[in-house]
């Protein structure tokens, strides 16, 4: 893996703009021009990698939804960039009719089916238009990468492979076939970006085997057929650089629910909890005003501002797995600096004035034009990083007044004690029943945590106990009677997850936090430190990396499809640690393991981990998820 | 990554017309596509494609000569490769005439797509075409005036070096005078003044060599400020507008509340007279009644 799956799939969509040939590398070359059509799929992969100024740059005029109104603009070729539906084969078979563009370059994200290729084929022929399809390609780019070791599986539709929809009580067999073979499929598409054939290890007994031993089968078929493989030529050349294979690790959400639940304290998963944080964008309303206008006013407008967090972004890129109180810091640092340059810029025009009226003056002047060519050569990158401090400043506050309304670090700490089972200092009782320390929605994360931990279940007086409480808060229990479910099934099946020993120190004694002439003035905020702890999954990754034995994961099926015969038997052929690994959440992902593994693969140099899941769901999604599984 | 199923898609237009054959299901007889569509030749594609076709054909003229135009030459080379000054000039012009030629069709392309009435997607398309267009023709002004720096860099250089090179002959000369005509006093002064003359040319020169690099500058950054002041007068001019809006709004407000002041005294008063016409004519009833 030389360059990211990221880099991977930008490249691979930069080259299907460019109709499917290398991109030149003439900085003055002919523009030409294009027209890209895409469902929404294809908005959602292509959204995180390429901004509107690079599509522009590459030619396209103008970029449409397939399902929209699209006007004729003839002597055009038109890039689609869709899934292989039936809807979206109607309406390209539409557009043939209507001769909506001169010539027709078909790119289907996931491979086509012969009977589907034919619906097309039979359109063009009847819109006697065959041969303006020039040409018509599988791209196999069926994911969504969001950084450049993350990726998700589909954000459209993503209730269909939800945990919810995995794992309902009324579920058929046709319907979860539909799913694995929608998961298998997006994962293999994976995997041939990235050019190389993983070993696949999985848990036995849940959803994740099956994806596991559809994936294997898929694999395998296209490995044998040696006419069509999509693992030969140019492509293993590229994977060939890392001599070992990559080690592909399934997890079922059920190994590990406390985690979608925790209230968490790094700058990317705080704004994935609490804000609305989709596909690396946030959409935030400005000028929340707290005070009702006077009556007979009209009511004060809320914008909603759109921020793009990207790759480009360094502040972004160094920041977003920090604890927020450093986050406020460095904002508070990169303020300062940008002041600092910006006041020089300003005095430079002073020492211009003052520098003209003096006669002699050549030497110096020459000195001068010097630092003001400099000072103006300078002022699009200052003018950048003063927009992206304005965003991060923009974005800091708002999850600070969340934190500060929702006393989301008494949360925090406390369900981090939970987790490592270290002694509590408070009740739980105290923290539910406290009125104006966060949303209903809290406290009964906090409390599913507190279940989900707990190594005996409470008693049954302590349950009704915590129940009145909550419903006293406004509470909806639904989800609780699922996880009363699944306690009792993993109890059958494992031991429970052990979260190992983390601690929280709050740091020092102050409890505020005070920044000269800062905007982000933490006040009453615990600054907090976390101590690094491994999550179960990063624990899962860390035994079948390094191929240590550990009761929990002995037991995981190894697949390997290059093989000749399949076996049964989970006795890893290979014994050395492997390198790369790529983790697979089913039933969702978040934030906060993301960052753990990236917290892991620093700690071990030379590994390299990507983390992939079926979906990205924050708390309150996954809370409600978790809500109407109960209320079955 | 990307199979190319484009055979496998002429295959499967292939069976499907013999299965409609076999079907017999009958569709358009092959005539109408030597017809093909006629189309409306909308103008705006060709012209497009001629302007990009005249800036490419100008972008391999320069590259072309760039070696010829950029070569210092030294003093003593052939001169198949080495283009006169004059040659030099006559590019300038004709590349300077070239552009301004290319923007104006631009421009012109753009007056006319918008007079056009067209769906707004294809004005918008229209609109990006030109843009890209624009850039393409900036680049190769850019190319080349980078290439008109370097030659007036070396012209620069060049000129220093031919300055330098006539001391020695001058002094040369001197010695080699014959002394019957000036006495070896005055031989000296000369010499003296030539000295200083040669040093405050030497002087003169350094100074000017400064100012033109300075003003090579200078004008680079007038061109950018060129820039920023044209997009700050565009932003004016629309705060301008806002401005001329709120000052129409207050106005209207002035009226309005004036309005309503007026409405309120004229409703008091009307009050006033009612309770007036009401206690007198209670007063009557009750002088009536008694």
């Amino acid at each position: 893996m030389a360059a990211s799956v990221r880099e991977k799939q930008a490249v691979a969509l930069k080259r299907m703009l460019n109709f499917n040939a290398a991109p030149l590398k003439n900085t003055a070359a002919e523009p030409v021009w294009k027209v890209l059509i895409y469902d929404r799929f294809g908005q959602d992969i292509i959204s995180p990698l390429l901004s509107v100024k690079e599509l522009r740059d590459m030619g396209i005029t103008l970029h449409l939804l397939l399902h929209s109104d699209r006007d004729p603009i003839p002597d055009v070729p038109a890039v689609y960039f869709v899934m292989p539906t039936e809807e979206n084969i109607d309406r390209i078979c539409q557009d043939l009719r209507n001769q909506l563009y001169e010539s027709y370059f078909l790119n289907f994200i996931s491979a086509i089916s012969r009977s589907k290729l034919e619906d097309v084929a039979s359109a063009a022929l009847a819109a006697n238009a065959v041969a303006q399809v020039t040409k018509v390609y599988d791209q196999y780019l069926n994911f969504i990468t969001l950084e450049d070791d993350m990726f998700t599986l589909c954000h459209q539709n993503k209730e269909l492979i939800s945990y919810h929809a995995i794992n309902r009580a009324d579920i058929q067999d046709t319907d979860m076939e539909a799913i694995m073979d929608t998961i298998v499929d997006s994962l293999f598409c994976f995997f041939v970006t990235l050019g190389a054939v993983p070993i696949i290890r999985c848990p036995r007994g849940n959803a994740a085997e099956m994806v596991a031993v559809k994936l294997d089968k898929k694999l395998r078929e296209n490995l044998r057929d040696a006419r069509n493989s999509l693992f030969t030529g140019e492509n293993m050349a590229a994977g060939q650089f890392s001599f070992q294979r990559p080690l592909f690790v399934l997890a079922d959400r059920n190994v590990d629910m406390a985690t979608p639940l925790h209230h968490t304290w790094t700058y990317q998963a705080l704004i994935h909890d609490v804000l609305d944080y989709e596909l690396n964008r946030v959409v935030m309303e400005e000028g929340a005003g707290p005070e009702p206008s006077p009556a007979g006013a009209r009511p004060k407008k809320k914008n909603r501002k759109t921020y793009d967090l990207t790759a480009a972004d360094k502040f972004w890129q160094k920041h977003k797995g920090s604890p927020f109180p450093e986050v406020a810091e460095s904002v508070q640092e990169e303020l300062d600096t940008y002041r600092a340059q910006e006041d020089e810029v300003k005095r430079l025009k002073c020492i211009m004035g003052l520098e003209g009226e003096d006669e002699g003056a050549i030497s110096m002047l020459s000195d001068n034009t010097a630092k003001l060519t400099s000072a103006v050569s300078s002022l699009p990158e200052l003018l950048e990083k003063k927009r992206l401090i304005d965003l991060h400043t923009n974005v800091a506050t708002a999850v600070l007044n969340h934190i500060k309304s929702r006393k989301l670090d008494v949360y925090f700490e406390y369900e981090e004690k939970l987790m490592s089972k270290s002694t509590l200092d408070k009740s739980l009782l105290d923290i539910i029943s406290d009125p104006d320390a966060g949303t209903p929605e809290d406290k009964m994360r906090l409390f599913l945590i507190y279940y989900i931990t707990a190594q005996q279940a409470p008693s049954e007086s302590d349950l009704e106990q915590y129940k009145t409480a909550l419903l006293d808060a406004g509470c909806d229990l639904s989800p609780l009677n699922y996880i009363k479910q699944w306690k009792a099934f993993t109890k059958m099946a494992a031991t429970p997850a052990n979260y190992g020993n983390s601690g929280v120190k709050p740091m020092g004694l102050f409890s505020r936090v005070m920044n000269s002439g800062s905007q982000l003035v933490m006040e009453g905020v615990k600054n907090l430190v976390l101590k690094q702890h491994n999550l179960p999954v990063t624990r899962i990754l860390d035994n079948l990396m390094e191929m240590k034995s550990n009761p929990e994961t002995d037991d995981y099926r190894y697949f390997d499809p290059k093989m000749l015969r399949g076996s049964e038997s989970s006795i890893p052929r290979n014994k050395n640690p492997f390198q790369e690994a790529i983790v697979f959440v089913v039933g969702g992902g978040n934030y906060i393991e993301y960052q753990n593994l990236v917290d892991y693969a620093k700690v071990k140099h030379g590994k390299k981990v990507v983390y992939g899941c079926s979906e990205l769901s924050n708390a309150a999604q996954f809370t409600k998820q978790l809500s109407q599984l109960g209320q079955k | 990554m990307a199979v190319d199923i484009t055979l496998l898609f002429k295959a499967s237009v292939k069976t499907v017309k013999t299965r409609n054959k076999a079907i017999g299901v009958g569709f358009d007889s092959p005539k109408d596509e030597i017809f093909k569509r006629s189309r409306p030749k909308s103008g705006f594609s060709p012209k497009a494609k001629e302007v990009i076709s005249n800036i490419t054909k100008l972008k391999d003229f320069l590259l072309q000569h760039r070696k010829d135009y950029v070569s210092a030459g030294s003093l003593i080379s052939s001169d198949l490769t080495r283009m006169t000054d004059n040659e030099r000039d006559q590019i300038d012009q004709d590349a300077q005439i070239f552009m301004r030629t290319c923007s104006e069709a631009i421009k012109q392309l753009r007056n006319e797509a918008e007079k056009q009435v067209t769906s707004a997607q294809l004005r918008k398309h229209r609109g990006a075409v030109l843009d890209l267009i624009e850039v393409y023709l900036r680049g190769v002004c850019k190319l080349y005036s980078e290439q008109r720096a370097i030659r007036v860099k070396r012209t620069v250089d060049k000129k220093r070096l031919v300055l330098e090179v006539p001391d020695n002959p001058v002094n040369l000369w001197d010695e080699g005078r014959t002394e019957d005509e000036l006495s070896p006093e005055e031989v000296q002064m000369f010499e003296q003044e030539n000295q200083r003359l040669v040093s405050e040319m030497n002087s003169l020169v350094d100074e000017v060599r400064q100012i033109e690099g300075k003003v090579v500058e200078i004008s680079r950054l007038q061109e950018i400020f060129a820039e920023k002041v044209l997009q700050q007068e565009t932003e004016i001019g629309s705060i301008h507008q806002l401005v001329v809006g709120a000052t129409e709004n207050v106005k209207e407000g002035n009226e309005d509340i004036r309005e309503a002041i007026k409405n309120n005294a004229g409703f008091r008063v009307w009050i006033l007279f009612f309770l007036v016409m009401c206690s007198f004519s209670l007063l009557f009833l009750d002088w009536y009644d008694s």
